[in-house]
């Protein structure tokens, strides 16, 4: 059968730490790579390690192997297999199979353009964070799936939002779906697992590795028709994540940084190179074609505006927030307006704006800053 | 022949009876000490020998034996040196029976026969009141000390040879000096401290309400400058209150001679400082905590403490005293202090400078404020970013008119505490919805509002007050 082929395949280079899909599309698809003779394995460049591995898969009990998984509440979808998810046939590499797991395991994936993805920095600003979560709450809140990586920083942001939110979020793993990498997201690991779906090209035991990663990467981007990159260095993985989504004819979107400030560089270049420009829920709402959301009405006070008007120049703490009220009053005001919604505060202790404030009046003089 | 003498043994800040039994009788040669005595115990036969030789008593060649009652109780310490000379003197027809057994002495002897001041003194002579002692003979070292606990006469003695002339009638004791008046201290005044207007704001609030303090920020912030000057504005201990305090320095041998507290305690352990240095109960001393009782207890560099420690001082920061067990025995000593921590925002302390960039890798940065997550810091009421310090900025408000603010909310806060109104309670509820703050975090709001309230006089804490309490609840 096609699909335990592909299956069998796929636990010989798991066995063998080789990925096997290039040589199994070389070889004319997993059925043919099974069957060949030493020979031909030695034709095609196969390891020693991997025809070993081949040879003894050849006889595996694959059922029994499926039983196992399906203890785990974990399905394997071979391309053969109907439940395959489609986006991945538009890969030149698509993976020989996909093991699932998580609440949603039942329900057919989101169609690509139901999903946006989100990634970014692993160690980003605080602001980064904090609009990558926003947009992955956003998003979700209005039934879009979040499509990410669970790395450190952007990526869990944008997995912590959407759960926040309530709504359905994906990871792509690059280890198998029985391993909650980065160790200290164990707990998202779980809120994904409950809510969601983790994916893997990897079976179960698989360990994370470095260039797992970057291969992960390709899966993300073809799961959604958007990919939103929240602050990226040059360089970064998150721009090959972008490589990947323009050659598949997905929107590339970029949050601004900075101008000059390194941890935005490659999320500007992207901008510059016609990536399409997000600050904001709004801005994403135009891009998912979904309704964009209610403006808030401003605070009614004069002196909270006037503290939101000093906040839209920089992130500040109540001392720096200054002006005509004394430090009491100024804190009432940050809480209030922090209760609201309007701001928030970063792990520094700085209060931000936390949805786009249009300034009332001109700026206050950054002279009773610091 | 038995006699009797009456010392007193100290066990945490308290002061216990300990009976003196000495038996001279006919036989081979030989001093023995019994009833669980430690080694400075079984150390007194040689000071006692000597000092009795040198005060040109007689040290009867016989076979002596000295109980210490209650026998099962383990005992430590230099302090019965004197009861054991004089149950001797008695029992051997030296000094006069009735009166050594009807006086409690504690006092070390020197091999020349001089007395030598022990530790506890004021303790030891609230015990000897209490057990309706006729006097306590202490050395003149620790008379001062004895006589502020006002319950029993004290004897100054310097010798052993005047301590039995005075029991005798031979002689007089010393005079005993007052202890001198409150010296206005030199107090650290927080008009040095430039800047930082909330971090002065939240000290003011902690002094107010009596809460715990976490204050966060960069080195060279002014944390330690600001935690130093709390003493200052809190209201000075009242007469028993300082009494108190004092029993505690003296129990624990921190007290000058002849000197007495009269403010309040300002204690900074060192974040290398072992669960028993915090609480207390190496030999049944007390601990910071129970020397920060009234006072100040100060923790720098909260995350750089040892779990273990921090763990242990939980129950006596709830429950206001602590309970110390060990082999030899247990005790419970008093521990009523305010607690004010202080942390680097990240371990290179950069995290959130504008100008330099932090360092730390967000696996480091993760594990240092995880340290200090958890019990403690659930008890700390309110936490405070202290952003790096402005050298230009105005000198603050003077300690005096600060304290005169704290002094009034104080009174307020006992006579009458503001209520929480209804408009401040629906802010709370809708910062607990909106996942700002926890339960707990709610209810540790809802004191601090109380505070606020209290610090201007308003009857009800509104929803402003509550609004400025929700700001102290600590970043992320």
């Amino acid at each position: 059968m096609k699909a335990d082929a592909a299956l069998r395949v796929v636990i010989a280079g798991a066995r063998a730490g080789v990925e096997p899909g290039g040589i199994a599309r070389r070889a004319g698809g997993p059925e043919k790579l099974l069957a060949a003779s030493a020979e031909r394995l030695q034709r095609l460049g196969v390891p020693d390690s991997l025809s070993r591995e081949l040879r003894l898969a050849r006889r595996a009990d694959v059922g029994a192997y499926r039983a196992q998984l399906a203890e785990s509440a974990t399905v394997c979808a071979t391309a053969a297999d109907a439940v395959y998810p489609a986006a991945f046939r538009e890969l030149h590499d698509p993976p020989l199979a996909v093991f699932v797991r998580g609440a949603l395991v039942d329900a057919p994936l989101p169609a690509a353009r139901a999903a946006v993805a989100i990634v970014g920095a692993r160690r980003p600003s605080d602001a980064g964070l904090r609009i990558a979560r926003r947009l992955g709450a956003f998003a979700a809140g209005a039934g879009v799936t979040v499509v990410s990586g669970m790395a450190l920083g952007i990526d869990a942001a944008a997995h912590g939002g959407a759960l926040d939110a309530g709504g359905p979020t994906i990871a792509v793993l690059g280890c198998g779906t029985d391993i909650a990498y980065p160790r200290r997201h164990r707990g998202l690991y779980d809120r994904i697992l409950e809510c969601g779906l983790a994916i893997s090209e990897y079976p179960p035991g698989t360990a994370p590795a470095p260039w797992r990663f970057p291969a992960r990467n390709r899966l993300i981007a073809a799961l959604a028709a958007t990919l939103v990159v929240v602050e990226a260095r040059a360089r970064s993985g998150a721009l090959i994540t972008a490589d990947h989504a323009l050659d598949l004819g997905r929107d590339v979107v970029a949050v601004p940084g900075a101008a000059g400030s390194a941890g935005a560089a490659g999320t500007n270049g992207l901008i510059k190179a016609g990536a399409g420009l997000v600050e904001d829920e709004t801005d994403l709402a135009v891009w998912l074609g979904i309704d964009v959301p209610a403006a808030h009405p401003p605070p009614a006070d004069a002196d909270a505006c006037a503290v939101l008007d000093r906040l839209s120049c920089s992130p500040a703490f109540p001392d720096e927030v200054g002006g005509p009220a004394g430090p009491g009053r100024v804190a009432a005001l940050l809480s209030r307006l922090e209760v609201d919604g309007w701001v928030a505060r970063d792990a520094s202790g700085r209060y931000t704006l936390a949805r786009a404030w249009t300034p009332t009046a001109s700026p206050p003089s950054t002279a009773t800053a610091r | 022949m038995v006699a009797r003498a009456l010392t007193l043994w100290l066990t945490g800040i308290t002061a216990r009876r300990v009976d003196v039994e000495a038996h001279v009788a006919d036989g081979l040669a030989s001093f023995v000490v019994v009833g669980l005595a430690d080694r400075a115990v079984q150390e007194a036969r040689q000071r006692v020998r000597s000092g009795m030789t040198s005060a040109e008593f007689r040290f009867p060649i016989k076979r002596l034996t000295v109980n210490l009652a209650p026998a099962q109780e383990r005992k430590e310490g230099s302090g019965f040196d004197l009861a054991i000379a004089l149950a001797l003197l008695a029992a051997s027809g030296q000094a006069p029976r009735e009166r050594v057994a009807r006086v409690a002495a504690a006092a070390e002897l020197g091999l020349d026969g001089g007395l030598r001041p022990v530790r506890g003194a004021l303790a030891m002579a609230e015990a000897a009141g209490r057990l309706g002692a006729d006097a306590l003979v202490v050395a003149p070292g620790s008379a001062t000390e004895a006589a502020m606990a006002g319950t029993v006469p004290v004897i100054a003695a310097r010798s052993l040879r005047h301590v039995v002339d005075i029991l005798a009638d031979r002689d007089e004791p010393d005079p005993i000096p007052d202890a001198p008046p409150a010296v206005p201290s030199a107090l650290a005044d927080l008009a040095d401290v430039r800047g930082q207007p909330r971090a002065r704001r939240a000290l003011e609030i902690a002094a107010a309400g009596g809460h715990n303090l976490l204050m966060t920020g960069p080195p060279g912030s002014g944390k330690t400058m600001l935690a130093r000057r709390l003493t200052g504005i809190l209201p000075p201990p009242t007469p028993s209150e300082a009494l108190e305090i004092t029993r505690i320095h003296s129990a624990a041998g921190l007290l000058a001679p002849g000197t007495r507290i009269d403010g309040r305690p300002f204690r900074a352990p060192h974040h290398s400082a072992s669960a028993a240095a915090l609480v207390g109960g190496a030999r049944l001393r007390p601990g910071e905590v129970t020397l920060a009782h009234r006072g100040v207890l100060f923790l720098d560099e909260l995350p750089e403490f040892n779990r273990a420690a921090l763990e242990a001082l939980r129950m006596p920061i709830e429950d206001g005293e602590v309970l110390v067990s060990r082999v030899a025995g247990s005790v419970r000593m008093p521990a009523r202090c305010m607690v004010v921590a202080a942390m680097n925002p990240c371990p290179c302390g950069l995290a959130g400078d504008p100008d330099r960039e932090c360092t730390c890798p967000p696996q480091r940065l993760h594990a240092y404020r995880s340290r200090v997550s958890g019990p403690l810091l659930d008890r700390l009421d309110l936490r405070v970013e202290a952003p790096r310090a402005d050298a230009h900025a105005a000198p603050g408000e003077a300690t005096a008119s600060v304290a005169e603010r704290v002094a009034l909310a104080r009174r307020r806060l006992a006579d009458d505490p503001p209520q929480v109104s209804d408009d401040a309670r629906s802010l709370l509820d809708r910062a607990v919805e909106g996942m700002l703050l926890s339960g707990r975090g709610a209810d540790r709001a809802r004191r601090v509002a109380a505070t606020i309230a209290a610090l201007e006089g308003a009857e009800t804490a509104t929803a402003d007050h509550m609004a400025e309490a929700l700001s102290f609840r600590g970043a992320g």
